[in-house]
């Protein structure tokens, strides 16, 4: 049985309660886009595989080829959730290993005599990846 | 058959792009980030080069910047194919001296449409 008694704990000052209350939510919110981003990819991906899978067993009576590469193409542009997915879980386990750092900085201030126990950074910039659905991006020409 | 240099630390992005371009008949260069475009840019000519934004060691605009600064890329078409869409990042490439900016993800038949646009 543990011994901890959070009454014991230091108190942490509330501006960086408020800063993890922030980074945490934030980390959150990405997760959840996250979730709606794979949830997205893999129903595309499943009907666009069904479909090209059926086209093609049809073949060998003349089934139509167009139609197969129209939904292989559907399947290309789901198939790029992997660098999607990856690019926003970096950006947020990043985020969640500042947050797990700080916590513990401040849990185990009195241990740290010399100030210097490692924090990693936050990330300096907002998430890179923005979207929440697998539709095509735009193009813009300059 | 024109050559494009695609360039994208994903793989999974990579392999996308490549299938695209060479289905559509491209000779297709593939490097993972900006250093190692630049790299494989020294050893031959390409009509076009398609990079991502976020690398590691080199990111798009970085590369696009080295690339306007010599004589053989002066010209040609620079699209940045990223999921980054603010308008900061956009105007950052612009200035870098990029021809266009795509968001990810893209559409095979977009794409193909785009580049014929722009390589001649």
């Amino acid at each position: 049985m543990s011994d901890f008694n959070a009454f014991d704990a230091p108190e942490l000052p509330l501006f960086a309660a408020a800063d993890l209350q922030d980074d945490l939510l934030t980390a959150t919110n990405d997760l959840e886009r996250l979730q709606t981003l794979l949830d997205d990819s893999y129903q595309t991906l499943q009907a666009g595989f069904f479909s090209a899978l059926g086209l093609l067993q049809g073949m060998a009576r003349s089934g139509p080829l167009d139609e197969a590469i129209v939904q292989l193409s559907c399947a290309v542009k789901a198939f790029q959730f992997q660098d999607m997915a990856s690019q926003l879980i970096a950006h947020t386990s990043q985020r969640l290993h500042h947050c797990a750092d700080q916590l513990a900085r401040h849990a185990f201030a009195s241990d740290d005599e010399d100030g210097e126990a490692m924090v990693e950074a936050a990330p300096l910039r907002a998430n890179p990846v923005t979207q929440s659905a697998m539709n095509t991006g735009f193009v813009e020409f300059f | 058959m024109h050559s494009i240099l695609a360039v994208d630390d994903s793989a999974s992005m990579r392999q996308m792009v490549s299938f695209t371009l060479k289905n559509a008949g491209y000779d297709v260069v593939e490097a993972v980030d900006g250093e190692d475009a630049l790299d494989k840019s020294r050893s031959r000519d390409f009509d076009l080069v398609l990079t991502d934004q976020n690398m590691p060691r080199l990111d798009g605009i970085g590369l696009t910047k080295r690339l306007r600064e010599t004589v053989k890329f002066k010209t040609t078409p620079i699209l940045i194919l990223t999921t980054e869409s603010s308008d900061q990042m956009k105007q950052a490439g612009r200035a870098a001296g990029a021809t266009g900016w795509m968001v990810k993800p893209f559409d095979p038949a977009k794409l193909i449409e785009v580049i014929r646009k722009v390589v001649r």
